[in-house]
């Protein structure tokens, strides 16, 4: 049995709620990797592959998967923002409060600075912390790694995983409330995944991130046994300057048909936007740098000024605008 | 006194409207300017009657005695206007709360923007007042609220604002992306109050704070010394990061309170009590940990475990703020 309680709270007019987690293997040692996921409810790839990861990882132990043994011990958090699942929120539904704005939380405070203490109390002695997040209903993300700040160390670990883009960013003062930031109190590794689009459950982002999991616990040592994700994606290493985000001039209906993680060339066109009432072309988006499409709007409505697309360059370049990353999916 | 209202920012919206973002601006004399800045959370509507009670103080001013208006005084009552204009307390479709966007960036989002934008007007003023209302869930005393690292610029000014707390707190990094910290930073001093509750009006609040706002802005110069003001009736205690004691629910139901807000308290009084529809017992009493004065009451009866239902200041370190009104 690897499911457990991490915590239960009164509710005011329904039954008690229950957040749940996957302790995994020896539960003497401290776990070696932690796995959050769902801190917004509506990110629901991060919530579906980490509960397909416990799976695995559980039949593991069953003894369902012959050649392969788990020689760590592994905590995941599928949903922390259980009732935000239900009720299709990001936020705490209740308030509106960001749990990813409360951490490292407080035993004694508000519910949802509850919330966050106890993830943070499971999974802060873990030495590789992970957490997973699917950007917003907005904007689709390839599969990526995000560094704020790292550690010559999670330099290293971070193309663990196999995934197409490894994005450093330089960290904010909004960021200093996340569990990425509280965990970075503690001695270990931190990682936030970024994949897919909130919102939705698309078949290819699940495996292609399932699979960066199972690589990464392999290769890290935790999982011992035949490799099963045969192939990698080249990996890519972004630094800080080498972000450039899109914006559009103008407002109106956008349009794109291109799909996130392949490469551009200075120049080509993004996307369009057309004005919703007489259908005119108002402005097509260009990009003015190469690199590869890291994330591209999905919401059609564009405000002017609004984010359409980021590229990632192969050198530093002076585009680079960290400011737009804000409120992007974390 | 020449009287002006205008957008100081238009964006576009996606479907043929637009969003503008507009200042009224009183401009007397050479003297110091100043300003109110309000909404910029939606569901926070104290602040707007606020400037809606100085607008009309100035117009009749203008009549009466227009040269009394020795400076500039400059009104930005919504920050967050589709989040006003849409009762929601965040900025819509961004979903991101606008005070954690300052100083914000001329070409980031929608937030950003506007923040920028107002950054940009204030700049130079000899005085910013940030008006808030608390949230839809607490009731809050007439209070200003000053980071401690501003506290020796801020404090004489909060002491002559008519209210009934200054409360200090602890530098928190993530209020470094805050209206008033922004402007506290490059040199703008900024107060910030919070007072009543989301969605609500107060106007005996309004009436207290509008006396204050008048009584600084004379001492600033902004009005002139034989500008006849209704005499201040408020002097503030200080609360701090140690005698304030937060009362949060034990267990989740219905917060029933029995005490009046703005009141004293003893130690082990009962304040109220959680209850559930279901049955008839009390689930839970709230009583208070110390003696002292109960400036935070919560409002909305719904309470989910750890949800705060009230402050207190404890009387044993309050002390009457030392600089008098």
């Amino acid at each position: 049995m690897t499911a457990h309680r991490l915590l239960a709270m009164t509710a005011p007019l329904r039954e008690d709620f229950v957040i749940g987690h996957h302790d995994i293997g020896d539960a003497v040692r401290p776990p070696r990797l932690a796995l959050v996921g769902g801190i917004h409810g509506d990110e629901l790839t991060g919530i579906f592959v980490l509960s397909r990861l416990a799976h695995f990882l559980t039949g593991v132990v069953a003894g369902r998967h012959p050649g392969h043994r788990l020689r760590e011990r592994v905590v995941i958090v599928p949903a922390v923002n259980v009732l935000g699942v239900n009720v299709r929120s990001r936020r705490w539904p209740f308030d509106g409060t960001d749990i990813n704005r409360m951490f490292p939380g407080y035993d004694a405070g508000e519910t949802t600075q509850r919330i966050a203490h106890a993830v943070f109390a499971l999974t802060r002695t873990a030495y590789y912390r992970v957490d997973v997040h699917s950007s917003n209903l907005d904007f689709e993300e390839v599969p990526q790694v995000r560094l704020y700040a790292p550690e010559p160390a999670e330099r290293a670990t971070a193309p663990l995983f196999g995934l197409p883009a490894i994005i450093e960013l330089r960290m904010n003062a909004v960021y200093t409330t996340t569990i990425h930031h509280a965990w970075r109190q503690a001695p270990g590794e931190n990682f936030v995944l970024q994949a897919g689009h909130a919102g939705v459950l698309d078949p290819a982002t699940c495996d292609r991130l399932f699979r960066a999991l199972v690589t990464f616990v392999q290769r890290a040592g935790i999982l011992v046994g035949s490799r099963i994700a045969t192939e990698d994606d080249e990996v890519h290493y972004f630094g800080p300057d080498q972000t450039v985000p899109l914006i559009s001039a103008h407002a109106g209906f956008f349009v794109t048909r291109l799909e996130v993680g392949r490469w551009v060339q200075a120049g080509d066109v993004i996307g369009q936007v057309f004005d919703g009432f007489d259908g005119t072309l108002r402005h097509e988006v260009h990009t003015p740098v190469a690199g590869m499409l890291s994330g591209v709007r999905r919401q059609p409505l564009l405000f002017e000024g609004d984010l359409v697309a980021r590229i990632q360059t192969r050198q530093p370049t002076p585009l680079h605008v960290q400011t737009h990353l804000t409120g992007q999916g974390q | 006194m020449e009287i002006t209202q205008a957008p100081i920012l238009t964006l576009e919206l996606p479907y043929r409207e637009q969003l503008q973002l507009w200042r009224s601006r009183f401009r007397g004399g050479p003297g110091p300017r100043v300003a109110l800045v309000s909404g910029i959370h939606g569901d926070e509507l104290e602040g707007l009657y606020v400037c809606h009670r100085i607008a009309g103080w100035l117009e009749a001013l203008a009549q009466t005695q227009p040269a009394a208006l020795r400076g500039t005084v400059e009104l930005y009552p919504a920050l967050n206007p589709i989040g006003i204009d849409t009762l929601q307390r965040f900025v819509p479709v961004f979903d991101t709360d606008l005070n954690r966007n300052f100083p914000g960036h001329p070409e980031g989002l929608l937030p950003q923007r506007l923040a920028e934008s107002v950054m940009g007007e204030l700049a130079g003023m000899s005085l910013v007042i940030d008006i808030h209302a608390s949230n839809v869930f607490l009731r809050e005393i007439p209070q200003v609220r000053i980071a401690e690292e501003f506290k020796g610029t801020l404090v004489p000014l909060a002491n002559a604002m008519n209210i009934d707390v200054i409360w200090l707190h602890g530098s928190i990094t993530v209020l470094e992306s805050t209206i008033a910290h922004s402007l506290n930073s490059r040199g703008v001093p900024c107060l910030v109050v919070e007072m009543g509750v989301g969605m609500r009006i107060t106007p005996a609040f309004t009436d207290q704070l509008l006396t204050g706002i008048l009584h600084v802005w004379r001492r600033l110069g902004v009005l002139g010394d034989d500008v006849v003001l209704p005499p201040l009736s408020h002097a503030p205690v200080i609360a701090d990061d140690h005698n304030v004691h937060y009362l949060n629910a034990a267990t989740s139901g219905l917060f029933v309170p029995e005490v009046e807000h703005w009141t004293s308290v003893t130690r082990g009084q009962r304040l109220g009590c959680i209850v559930s529809p279901y049955e008839g017992r009390r689930l839970s009493e709230v009583r208070s940990p110390v003696d002292g004065l109960l400036f935070t009451l919560r409002e909305y009866p719904v309470v989910y475990e750890g949800s705060l239902m009230a402050r207190i200041m404890g009387l044993g370190d309050a002390h009457v703020a030392a600089e008098g009104v």
